[in-house]
């Protein structure tokens, strides 16, 4: 339990690599292909688990990186790159989703998760009883299944690794607000597992 | 509500390692004889876990090669863009000029120097305000032209 607490806490100690302004300012192209090669697997998987589209994720790293190069000149060098890349990204994201069907990242769209969904289970853990190599498989599509706010607030935590102050800043929302988020978006997420789990036990 | 019941709301974030110092020594102090609270939270922790082992997706086939060209390509255009407005900001100050000096030419060769010496005010202003109206138009329809036939390059692309 300690490992895991520790494993958790270590997530706060993740910061990124300084990137050289000064000559990405200059649109130096081994700088800008540089940023790109450091920061395209963490981007690109951002942006996919926030739109679940492969084909307009690919569309809006691009464009991301071209916000980059054409903002530039707007980032204050003394604040860390990746909040302010990730911003960028997520306006894209915004952008995207309003035009696709309305979607938002707004805290009204949420969804209710019951206070039941939050009582622990009497029986052993669904999660538990899940085989490693399908545990990855039924974590994705619960996953997918949530409303993108949850997507996007899970992501930042645990596989972009930020600490919660970067969160806030990226979503641009106050501290407190991305706690409860993160709360929400768990019992969203082990809803989604217990659930999927059930229906596959009931149809064994 | 009950400190068991804070406890329980609690553990999501404990494992997200999202809670304050003191929560945290709350939430200590009250696992340590919880059974239930101890179980639940090595649940939480393992939905961590299991989140941080999630698989990476796969990048799609050269995405940094095809990004780094449209970023060049972009900054490529925009260059051309300002080369061509200053090209066309000299041509409309030349254009000027050339209009001006004509004036002055003119009206030497035509009333000679007292001529020239003798022009009103309203008269320059007016000759100026009409050169100048002809050397943007002529600008505006170079600019236009200049455009047109990008856009016609860059659909035949």
């Amino acid at each position: 339990m300690d490992m895991i607490l520790g494993a958790a806490m270590e997530m706060d100690a993740l910061s990124g690599t300084p990137v050289d302004v000064a000559r990405l300012r200059r649109r130096d192209p081994d700088t800008i292909t540089a940023v790109i090669s450091e920061y395209q697997h963490r981007l690109y998987r951002y942006l996919l688990r926030l739109i679940a589209d492969p084909a307009a994720a690919d569309d809006l790293f691009q464009n991301t990186w071209l916000a980059v190069i054409q903002n530039i000149s707007r980032y204050d060098p003394r604040r860390s790159f990746e909040p302010w890349l990730f911003t960028l990204a997520r306006n894209q994201a915004i952008d995207f989703l309003r035009r696709r069907r309305g979607e938002s990242l707004d805290s009204t769209d949420e969804g209710e998760v019951s206070r039941a969904a939050r009582v622990p289970s009497a029986e052993p853990g669904a999660l538990d009883q899940l085989l490693d190599f399908e545990r990855s498989a039924m974590l994705a599509a619960s996953l997918a299944g949530l409303p993108p706010i949850h997507r996007e607030v899970l992501t930042l935590r645990f596989e972009e690794g930020m600490k919660l102050e970067e969160i806030a800043e990226v979503l641009e929302i106050p501290l407190p607000t991305v706690k409860s988020r993160l709360s929400r978006a768990l019992v969203a997420l082990r809803a989604g597992v217990e659930a999927k789990s059930g229906r596959r036990r009931g149809n064994d | 509500m009950t400190e068991h019941e804070e406890i329980l709301e609690l553990l999501a974030l404990a494992a997200a390692g999202a809670l304050d110092p003191h929560d945290m020594t709350r939430m200590n102090a009250h696992i340590s004889g919880c059974e239930t609270c101890r179980r639940e939270f090595e649940t939480w922790s393992g939905y961590a876990q299991a989140f941080r082992s999630l698989r990476p997706p796969v990048l799609p086939d050269r995405l940094m090669e095809r990004t780094r060209t449209r970023i060049m390509a972009e900054q490529a255009a925009r260059a051309d863009q300002r080369s061509e407005g200053m090209l066309l900001a000299v041509l409309a100050g030349f254009g000027w000029i050339v209009a001006i000096t004509i004036w002055f030419l003119f009206r030497l060769f035509t009333g000679g120097a007292v001529a020239v010496m003798e022009t009103g005010v309203t008269q320059l202003l007016v000759w100026s305000a009409g050169s100048t109206l002809f050397v943007w138009l002529t600008a505006a329809v170079a600019a236009l032209t200049v455009g047109s036939r990008r856009q016609v390059t860059r659909r035949a692309l």
